[in-house]
């Protein structure tokens, strides 16, 4: 059994491991609770997805055996590349910006967000910045002006094309 | 089957169906030229913004993007050989060859051409078949909806790309997830964990633009090369292909109605048909046609093949209701959020829809044609465009339009998890499409294997007692069989593979 060679095949399996372990937790519990977690098929609205769990854990375990035993063609290693790193800091922009955003609106963040991504991937500041700027006010132009979509206003409760 | 289009006429017709179908085909020939993008990704960033549409104008939007989608991956294969989707892969064999040749303009004509013929001859037969079909699936009730969704479930989760087992995993993940939210029948809370949010599950758009927009993103990053701009010879508007193609008329339409046949089996995709046509062409050609050396035919048999397939998706997607693909899937999902429910009772109740969205089948497929002709100068340009300046317009794109469908900063959260989920999935190898298509079906199963129970007096004897439902059941069951005989005899040739590999 090699760890390494099938780590992100390992990590999945442990996902799919948990979920049918959740879903018997539920039935047990919430479900049970409302009272609806036995019975005929009219009020048993655990059944079903008590099947699923007990198809996930039986693919679960044929999978588990297949990677154990490396009977899967391809291997899955945790093998970074030179910009994974730049991946990683590009997510914790987006998680940055997700947070901020019901906060500080729309035009306050995305085209921060989006100038700090573009010079993260390699555009000079000028251009990042420039670039930022116009697709954020272009899509926003597209949503508010054009579809009629709120877009989030913040604090400062700022919009452009409404 | 004109009563579908005469009904259709009135819907699509219009100055805002017609220009959005033919915006459609312009942005997915944009977006499947970009290598890492394709079809999928084009309909799923724009699935929210139809959603703020009238039903035809956005069907035609997107069922367009899928179309030129599907045709503009042959672009970058012709001139960089890198497929821009994987339904071009075959393109390169005979396309890029003939670019070297200094014929780059020819093949792409010939592919754009042979693309949109191609298409045009899916579009009779989905005209035909399709309301056969819907017709046909009239006599079915519950037990047969509910075999029917397993069957196309199962099909799905076999012949999507990776391990079958992967496969049903990823699929019943999606089964999973469309349990949660309320009840139909009890309006229990399941799976909401007492957040009011999930009341109604997740949305399936922020899961479908996390899964396949948002991950891509990341692993296109870490694939680097941000910055790059690759040198593309300067191509010109011709119409020489229009002859040229006159030369492959048996061939084009040979190939169109393998990919037709074989887009209308849920899951065997327009890449393994332009695989199969191309085979095929290859076989009954002559030696002097040079295939794998920039033939002709090689270009027209696979872009014939991989736009026919389009259509031969729609079939089951329309008519029952079992998407053919992830692409049809999302597509699905679309006419669901619009209001609509494919099956019979879309062409019984609601066929002017039905119709419409033929006629934006057909109509987008002739827009292709002169699109892809009259743009070929600036495909290049597109190709030339960076990653750096692209994948941050995704994420903006993805973020707005998951949050635009209900002013939710929640559904972005989702389409984060999503995201990481779906970059888990691809890094393990795992199939991403029959997660979409569990979700689908997942409620369609649910709800019919509970009320054929609630019919049946005598529990699971009901699926069998019906001959339609025994014998899509009987159909199952050989798959499952198929699915453990492969397991059995892949696991020691895999196993030896492994070996040698080390």
């Amino acid at each position: 059994m090699r760890l390494r060679a099938y780590s992100y095949d390992w990590i999945v399996w442990g996902l799919f491991l948990a979920l049918p372990l959740v879903i018997f937790w539920q039935a047990a519990t919430s479900l049970e609770e409302q009272g609806v977690a036995g019975g005929g098929p009219m009020e048993n609205a655990a059944s079903f997805p008590r099947l699923i769990a007990w198809l996930l854990l039986g693919l679960a375990a044929v999978n588990g055996v297949r990677i154990a035993l490396c009977r899967i063609s391809a291997p899955s290693p945790l093998a970074p590349t030179p910009t994974t790193r730049l991946a990683c800091v590009v997510a914790a922009v987006f998680v940055a910006y997700l947070l901020l955003l019901p906060w500080l609106g729309y035009h306050l963040v995305t085209p921060v967000m989006m100038a700090t991504t573009m010079m993260l991937l390699g555009l000079s500041i000028p251009v990042a910045v420039a670039g930022g700027v116009a697709i954020s006010l272009l899509v926003a132009a597209v949503f508010q002006g054009l579809l009629n979509v709120v877009l989030p206003v913040g604090l400062f409760e700022i919009t452009l094309f409404g | 089957m004109l009563d579908l289009l005469i009904q259709g006429a009135p819907l699509f017709f219009t100055w805002q169906a017609v220009l959005l179908t033919a915006a459609g085909i312009v942005a997915g020939l944009f977006i499947g030229v970009l290598p890492g993008l394709g079809p999928l990704m084009g309909i799923v960033l724009m699935l929210p913004v139809a959603f703020h549409l009238p039903p035809i104008p956005a069907m035609g939007m997107l069922i367009a993007i899928y179309v030129g989608g599907s045709a503009g991956g042959s672009i970058s294969a012709i001139l960089l050989r890198i497929p821009g989707t994987p339904l071009a892969a075959a393109t390169l064999f005979d396309g890029y060859p003939m670019a070297q040749k200094g014929r780059s303009q020819d093949a792409i004509g010939l592919s754009i051409i042979a693309s949109s013929l191609g298409g045009l001859l899916a579009g009779c037969v989905l005209l035909f078949f399709s309301p056969l079909l819907a017709a046909f699936a009239l006599r079915f009730g519950p037990p047969e909806y509910a075999a029917m969704a397993l069957f196309g479930l199962l099909t799905i989760a076999i012949v999507s790309e990776g391990s079958t087992i992967k496969g049903m995993v990823t699929g019943a993940f999606g089964l999973a997830i469309a349990t949660m939210g309320t009840d139909e029948f009890t309006n229990a809370y399941r799976f909401t964990f007492g957040n009011f949010n999930l009341t109604s599950g997740p949305h399936i758009v922020p899961v479908v633009v996390g899964l396949f927009a948002l991950s891509e993103v990341f692993v296109q990053i870490e694939g680097g090369d941000l910055t790059a701009s690759p040198k593309i010879q300067r191509l010109r508007v011709s119409f020489r292909a229009l002859r040229l193609i006159l030369a492959h008329k048996v061939n084009l339409v040979r190939s169109a109605m393998i990919g037709t046949f074989m887009g209308a089996i849920p899951g065997a995709g327009g890449d393994v048909s332009a695989f199969v046509s191309y085979a095929v062409a290859r076989r009954l050609a002559g030696p002097d046609e040079g295939y794998g050396e920039g033939a002709e035919g090689g270009v027209v048999a696979t872009e014939a093949a991989n736009n026919g397939c389009c259509g031969g998706a729609l079939i089951p997607s329309l008519s029952l209701g079992i998407p053919g693909d992830a692409s049809t899937a999302v597509l699905l999902a679309a006419l669901f959020l619009l209001g609509f429910f494919p099956g019979p009772e879309l062409f019984q109740y609601n066929a002017d829809i039905a119709g419409g969205i033929f006629i934006a089948y057909l109509i987008g497929n002739i827009v292709l044609l002169i699109a892809g002709i009259v743009l070929v100068p600036f495909f290049g340009s597109v190709l030339k465009l960076p990653k750096a300046w692209l994948l941050p317009a995704v994420i903006l794109l993805s973020t707005m339009g998951t949050y635009a469908l209900q002013n939710s900063v929640f559904d972005l959260w989702v389409m984060l998890v999503f995201g990481a989920v779906g970059y888990l999935l691809r890094r393990a190898n795992y199939p991403l499409a029959p997660i979409i298509i569990g979700m689908i079906l997942g409620p369609v199963l649910e709800n019919n294997l509970r009320r054929s129970l609630l019919i049946s007096r005598d529990g699971l004897q009901i699926f069998i007692d019906r001959p339609i439902s025994a014998t899509i059941l009987g159909m199952t069951g050989v798959l499952l069989a198929y699915v453990v005989i492969t397991l059995i005899r892949g696991a020691p040739k895999a196993a030896k593979d492994e070996e040698s590999s080390d």
